[in-house]
């Protein structure tokens, strides 16, 4: 299992957008995966979840992922972070 | 018993048929229990699948402008129907109670629906009604007898909200027409029931609490009236306007071979605005003057990449051929960060994407992106007439900067030995109301002029056009806009530039007399609607229409200028 610290740094924070493209990325492994705020844990494989999280701009969420291709899964959701979900980067 | 609503015509044309109320966001479904729970689940999966093909169909029939914003909607949908909670939670709800599909699906909707109303986001907040939409799409999905389409032709649905990508099925579906309780003309649904000829009436909430399920309705959507239980006379009227509704068809085809010519005489240019290869081909066959805006940005939304040059240049190219040697007016990009794109051009987060890094300033920040699309539009001029529209242009500054850039690329070009055009015309979209104030400190920069009034509206009026609860403070029927579009368009006429409006202005009909009063001698508009212009025109009498310029000048408000408009008709 491989946790890590994110911050939200888009415009709009985790909102329907940014959701849908965690949830697409992750989509490609075979982990499981949860992203932690504000002392809730939600799937990050949900796109409900990731919405319900309400994670706006600047919030740190703690990513955890668990699998035999999780490196390979928390490389590329860091990724997207900081691309700032391909959004209004 | 007869009883007459009224809302707002939103897409014109008449219907008659029986209403088909649906309810908003109630799942009508009882507590129930069944015995074969395997037989159940497979009933549940059967329904997604049914609807994630629903999904692909309604993906592969978006066209045009609404691909990136219904497209959007859709994408979200396509998760929620395979997002692992709800799946699962409706899984364990049917294995481990018992419960018909039905009642999973209402329970589920239930627990979602109590978390996001407490959510502190309004945004996200309003994320239910996506997921009310979804396991709408289900329910329904799971009522459905294998290979039946949705029982609705001929009739009229009675609904309180209607999405886009709904209408395209309705229509297929052969539904007559619709009614919304809310809603706006100037939503996309209403901009995309004009152009399937579905008649539309939104702003009607009566109509769900009076009408029911079976009742005969007689709809107009050009005025707005329902009548449930139509009587002799109604039914006359229907059949009167479906014939005069079928005749305006008949006579606005014949208008495809004729000339934009006022009654007195004076030809008036209407351009197309264009996106898509089929825009294109429909502008040529409608006798356009040629393309008044072509808009870059789906080579550059649709992709991941950045558009080199020959990728641009073949696009341009191909365009141009499509118009055989009329002109087409390129438009330079126009993104900013509300249109997000995935090939990271926009700059910055921006707070106020509306105010900030977008169009021009844009292209003068980045200027390897601009001088690559600058040379892929010079280049496509050596196979026919091309101009080059310049969007968000708010000072002189820019122009001249556009212009020695242009400059540059087309020395460039010809010291290379590319067969260009002698003239690559250069123009501003006046769409930010600095640019239409500073025009004389600049016009003489430009080589025509293209007015973008939904931005100029928005920007003048401080009014967000698609926040529908600013309800219809959104208009071009303003005393601001009208003596602006005027200092404009004078000024431009006696300088000799051509100018063009080429916003949803343009577009209506209602406002042609306002436009040819005002001096404008070109429009531009999508070709849905290019033939009701032409005939609009074709009914105007110039003379006349100057000669009440002065009056209209002088409105103060709404009022006066809807009753000046009354007056010219």
């Amino acid at each position: 299992m491989i946790e890590r610290e994110l911050t939200v740094s888009n415009r709009l924070g985790l909102h329907a957008r940014a959701s849908a493209r965690l949830v697409q990325v992750l989509s490609g492994f075979r982990c499981s995966a949860t992203l932690a705020a504000k002392g809730r844990e939600v799937n990050a494989k949900s796109i409900m979840g990731v919405m319900l999280l309400a994670a706006g701009p600047g919030t740190t969420v703690l990513m955890r992922v668990d699998g035999e291709d999780e490196a390979a899964a928390m490389t590329a959701v860091a990724e997207l972070f900081e691309r700032k979900f391909d959004e209004d980067a | 018993m007869r009883l007459g609503l009224s809302g707002h015509g939103a897409s014109r044309g008449s219907a008659l048929g029986c209403a088909r109320v649906r309810l908003p966001h109630v799942l009508e479904v009882t507590e129930q229990h069944v015995d074969d729970v395997d037989a159940e689940l497979d009933r549940l999966h059967a329904a997604i699948h049914v609807v994630r093909g629903e999904m692909r169909a309604l993906r592969k029939r978006l066209h045009g402008a609404l691909t990136q914003d219904v497209g959007e909607f859709l994408d979200l949908h396509a998760l929620l129907l395979d997002d692992p909670e709800l799946l699962q939670g409706l899984d364990t709800l049917i294995r481990s109670e018992r419960y018909s599909a039905d009642y999973a699906l209402r329970l589920q909707r239930d627990r979602i629906a109590a978390i996001f109303t407490g959510m502190d986001d309004a945004y996200l907040r309003s994320r239910i009604d996506d997921i009310d939409q979804v396991i709408g799409r289900l329910h329904a999905a799971l009522h459905r007898r294998e290979g039946e389409v949705q029982g609705v032709a001929g009739e009229i649905l009675v609904t309180d909200s209607i999405a886009p990508t709904e209408l395209l099925q309705l229509q297929s579906q052969g539904v007559m027409a619709v009614v919304t309780a809310g809603g706006s003309a100037l939503s996309h649904s209403a901009i995309l029931a004009r152009s399937l000829h579905l008649p539309l009436v939104v702003g009607a909430p009566q109509a769900l609490l009076m009408v029911n399920d079976g009742d005969v309705l007689v709809v107009d959507g050009g005025t707005g009236l329902v009548v449930r239980e139509p009587d002799a006379s109604d039914l006359r009227a229907h059949r009167t306007r479906t014939r005069e509704y079928a005749r305006e068809r008949r006579q606005l085809n014949r208008l495809r071979r004729e000339p934009s010519r006022t009654v007195d005489g004076v030809d008036i240019k209407l351009w197309a605005n264009a996106e898509s290869r089929e825009d294109v081909a429909e502008a040529h066959a409608l006798g356009a003057a040629g393309i008044g805006l072509y808009r870059t940005e789906f080579l550059f939304l649709n992709s991941t990449v950045l558009p080199d040059e020959e990728a641009q240049f073949r696009a341009y190219r191909d365009l141009v051929l499509g118009m055989t040697g009329r002109t087409v007016t390129i438009r330079s990009l126009d993104v900013g960060a509300d249109k997000a794109d995935r090939t990271g051009l926009a700059l910055v987060d921006e707070p106020n994407p509306a105010l900030g890094v977008r169009g021009v300033r844009l292209s003068l920040l980045r200027e390897g992106l601009f001088e690559t699309q600058l040379r892929a539009m010079v280049r496509a001029s050596g196979y026919g007439p091309v101009r080059i529209l310049v969007p968000m242009v708010c000072c002189r500054e820019e122009m001249v900067a556009a212009r020695a850039l242009l400059k540059r690329v087309i020395a460039d070009l010809r010291r290379e030995g590319h067969e260009i055009a002698e003239q690559v015309p250069l123009g501003a979209m006046i769409e930010v109301p600095s640019a239409a104030i500073a025009l004389p400190g600049f016009i003489g920069l430009t080589d025509f002029l293209s007015i973008g009034t939904n931005d100029l509206v928005q920007y003048l009026l401080a009014v967000d056009r698609t926040n529908e609860s600013l309800g219809d403070l959104y208009t071009p029927l303003h005393p601001a806009v009208v003596r602006l579009l005027h200092s404009v368009i004078s000024l431009a006429n006696k300088r000799g530039k051509p100018i063009a409006v080429c916003g949803e202005m343009a577009a209506d009909p209602m406002f042609v007399p306002i436009l040819l009063a005002l001096g404008l001698g070109e429009f531009s508009m999508h070709p849905a609607t290019l033939l009701e212009v032409r005939r609009a025109i074709r009914g105007c009498e110039l003379g006349s229409l100057r000669a009440r310029l002065p009056a209209m000048l002088r409105a103060r408000d709404r009022a006066a200028l809807t009753s000046w408009l009354n007056a010219s008709s």
